[in-house]
């Protein structure tokens, strides 16, 4: 435990040689891009004509105050919803479903195989298998649904019913990537405390609850990381082809914009859609980035030191 | 130390070959045709279309050497100009749809193709010619026009009670006659549309309203929204009227315009408002099902017909090329358009000829037969009076407003005070406006 965890380099240079190449992808694709929005958003900026002019705060201000203003609080609040739902039940299903391959049953690796599978697809595919599926006329499920109990629901056009399919394909579309860190997290775990606990005469549940879910705890919770960026920024491909931004709600809040109309989206319709105004959507941008760092700090902070590394 | 400097080598090799920019300009000799390179929306059969226009064109002369190529939406295309041109390489055509006709022209990397010498324009037909002169200039050259027209299952219409070839004249008309359709056990009785504002823009010039002050913005920048006006109050209350009395038929989906083409060929609605550049797939969708008959936009009761908007793209032309490339792309556009051109044109994809002699010709051919349901899209349009509410409203962002209008109408139909949500749809109008206008 206590063996010393730096290696061991000969002169200084070298460590950050090897560093160079990570430093260069982040600062090209990250970094550079990160604070050359942060920048246009002090800038009005339209795509189309090419214009940048210094306006200060105003980007800012419109998000806030003004006609345009209920449109992103709306498209803020339910981000946030969006996000807990999908990081929620994903790693609740995909922990549920590692633990039952782990079980001894036949063709265990088969099944875990078919798990995996959705990972292979990209976003895209999987938001058009969705769209496929829950087709109002032509769907598989309406299709039964009409045939067994005689109804077709608008399952992309009714408001809740659109978040929830929204909801449940960015959940599938993340299950293999979640099972796999999961499946990988059991192959670590000693077999010893599970026997000890068998011997004691510890129920199914009980050893689920005190034995592996503790012990999953490191990868829950870098998987609840990936998971929240997942949500937040991947999932831009299953609303485009799924809802495009989806039906209105009911008023007075839900209806100034899709209901699953997610923040990243919205970046993506106010500036390149529409008028293509990119201040506006750079200081859009500016928030979701806080929101995340909010998020971030406060999983590394609290939930951070509640991690069981000590396996 | 060798080893640091063999990967110090190695990494600089990586970046410079990562950073090198592979394409090497060509230069073009003096006795090779000039090149004119022309970027449109059309992938199907009417992309096929063009290119065959190409060929001949090369193949007729040979100063000038054409090429086209499809850039996908219009959104895409227009936004793959933009950057080509602030890299130095712009396509000398641009096809750009009629609602981005303000923003293509505040980029300032067009000019008006009537400048290229003098041409005779005098054969495109004036409403479709009126939507794309911009400050008295004549800026692009009509393509792919079409406007919206009531399509009706005659059938229903006839269960109704009607003679066959009746055709409603007013919103009244509409609701009644669905409403006697109804009464008269048609269940399906019903209107649909896309809900795109659209049909909603063509239903308040057809009034005479104006979608924004100045002229429309045709007299000088937009600077704030009309919306229409009391004449987009009555076109919001007949939708209003429509959907309270049980008459509207929508997919739920916004700017869903295959939707409700199957609403309609699936017998599902009584009359579908949609373009008349959909008269093919939905004669193919109604045949062997009910009998199809073509109508002229209602209008609001008590209002004179005024005529519709011609929507559809236009070709542009960049700036910043010699003389002669820009007399090439103006000759190869007018080949394209021309009178023989625009007939095929019109024969393939349903989108109007923009030419009186092409619609002569085809008359002459006996294009329209005495029953033929193009005869009536063609009077609207010829019918249309050439002014500014008929011109089209012209703002930098157009499409956003577009938005607002269908999610004011989406509010309605959920039960809110038509006033209420048109002022809203103004006011988150007004916005875009004003932020767009800031620009310059």
């Amino acid at each position: 435990m206590n063996q010393n965890k730096n290696a061991i380099f000969k002169g200084k240079v070298l460590p950050y040689l090897y560093l160079l190449p990570t430093f260069l992808v982040l600062i090209i694709f990250i970094y550079y891009p990160a604070i050359k929005t942060f920048i246009l958003a002090f800038y009005r900026s339209n795509f189309i004509l090419g214009t940048r002019k210094f306006i200060g705060l105003e980007n800012f201000k419109n998000l806030f105050v003004g006609p345009l203003a209920p449109g992103f609080i709306q498209t803020c609040i339910q981000t946030l919803f969006f996000s807990l739902l999908v990081v929620l039940i994903g790693l609740t299903i995909s922990m549920l479903l590692a633990v039952l391959t782990n079980e001894k049953i036949k063709g265990a690796k088969i099944y875990r195989l078919l798990l995996i599978w959705p990972f292979a697809l990209s976003p895209a595919v999987a938001a058009t298998v969705f769209s496929f599926l829950f087709n109002p006329e032509v769907g598989v499920i309406n299709v039964f649904l009409n045939a067994v109990f005689n109804i077709k629901p608008g399952w992309l056009t009714n408001p809740y019913l659109a978040f929830f399919v929204a909801v449940f394909a960015a959940v599938w579309k993340n299950l293999g990537y979640n099972i796999v860190f999961y499946i990988a997290a059991f192959q670590n775990i000693s077999k010893d405390p599970l026997e000890a606990a068998e011997i004691d005469g510890a129920s199914r549940f009980s050893k689920f609850i005190h034995i592996l879910y503790p012990l999953l705890s490191p990868t829950t919770f870098f998987l609840l990381f990936t998971n929240i960026t997942y949500s937040l920024f991947d999932s831009f491909a299953i609303v485009d082809v799924l809802t495009r931004g989806g039906p209105m709600g009911p008023s007075p809040v839900l209806d100034n914009a899709g209901v699953t109309t997610t923040l990243m989206y919205k970046v993506f319709l106010d500036g390149f859609g529409g008028s293509s105004n990119m201040g506006f959507a750079a200081a859009e941008t500016f928030i979701l980035m806080i929101i995340v760092a909010i998020i971030s700090a406060f999983q590394f902070g609290i939930l951070g030191r509640r991690v069981n590394y000590d396996v | 130390m060798k080893k640091i400097t063999l990967a110090l080598l190695m990494l600089s090799i990586a970046i410079s070959s990562a950073f090198a920019n592979g394409a090497a300009e060509t230069q073009v000799q003096d006795n090779s045709p000039i090149e004119v390179t022309f970027w449109h929306i059309f992938g199907d059969a009417r992309g096929q279309w063009v290119q065959d226009r190409v060929d001949e064109f090369n193949a007729m002369q040979d100063k000038y050497h054409v090429t086209q190529e499809n850039k996908g939406s219009y959104r895409d295309t227009l936004q793959a100009s933009l950057l080509a041109y602030r890299q130095g390489s712009a396509p000398t055509l641009v096809h750009v749809a009629e609602a981005g006709s303000q923003a293509a022209y505040d980029s300032g990397i067009f000019m008006p193709i009537s400048e290229i010498g003098a041409f005779d324009t005098s054969d495109y037909i004036e409403p479709v010619l009126n939507y794309y002169t911009i400050d008295g200039k004549v800026n692009s050259i009509p393509f792919n026009s079409s406007s919206p027209v009531l399509y009706i299952n005659t059938d229903m219409l006839v269960k109704a009670g009607y003679d066959r070839d009746w055709t409603p004249d007013t919103f009244s008309d509409v609701i009644e006659s669905l409403e006697r359709a109804q009464a008269a056990g048609v269940k399906d009785a019903k209107y649909t549309d896309g809900i795109h504002a659209w049909f909603f823009e063509q239903l308040v010039a057809e009034q005479g309203g104006y979608m924004y002050n100045n002229g429309n913005g045709r007299d000088s920048r937009a600077t704030e929204a009309l919306l229409g006006g009391e004449a987009g109050i009555k076109v919001a209350q007949f939708y209003k009227d429509l959907n309270d009395k049980g008459l509207l038929s929508w997919t739920g989906k916004l700017e869903d315009w295959g939707g409700s083409d199957n609403i309609f060929t699936n017998e599902k609605a009584m009359y579908h408002m949609t373009s008349t550049g959909d008269i093919n797939v939905i004669s193919a969708g109604a045949e062997g099902k009910f009998d199809l008959n073509v109508g002229m936009l209602p209008i609001a009761d008590g209002s004179k017909r005024n005529g519709t908007v011609i929507g559809g793209g236009s070709i542009w032309l960049t700036q910043g090329h010699t003389q002669e490339e820009m007399e090439g792309a103006r000759d190869f556009i007018l080949y394209m358009t021309n009178t023989e051109n625009m007939v095929s044109w019109h024969k393939l994809s349903g989108y109007y000829p923009v030419r009186v002699s092409s619609v002569e010709a085809l008359d002459k051919e006996g294009w329209f037969g005495s029953d033929s349901l193009q005869t009536v899209a063609f009077n609207q349009l010829l019918e249309t009076i050439p002014n500014k509410a008929t011109a089209g409203g012209l703002a930098g962002t157009v499409y956003d407003h577009r938005t607002y209008i269908e999610e004011a109408l989406v509010k309605i139909f959920n039960g809110e005070n038509v006033r209420t949500a048109m002022n809203e749809a103004i006011k988150l109008t007004n916005a875009k406006i004003k932020e767009y206008n800031a620009n310059f």
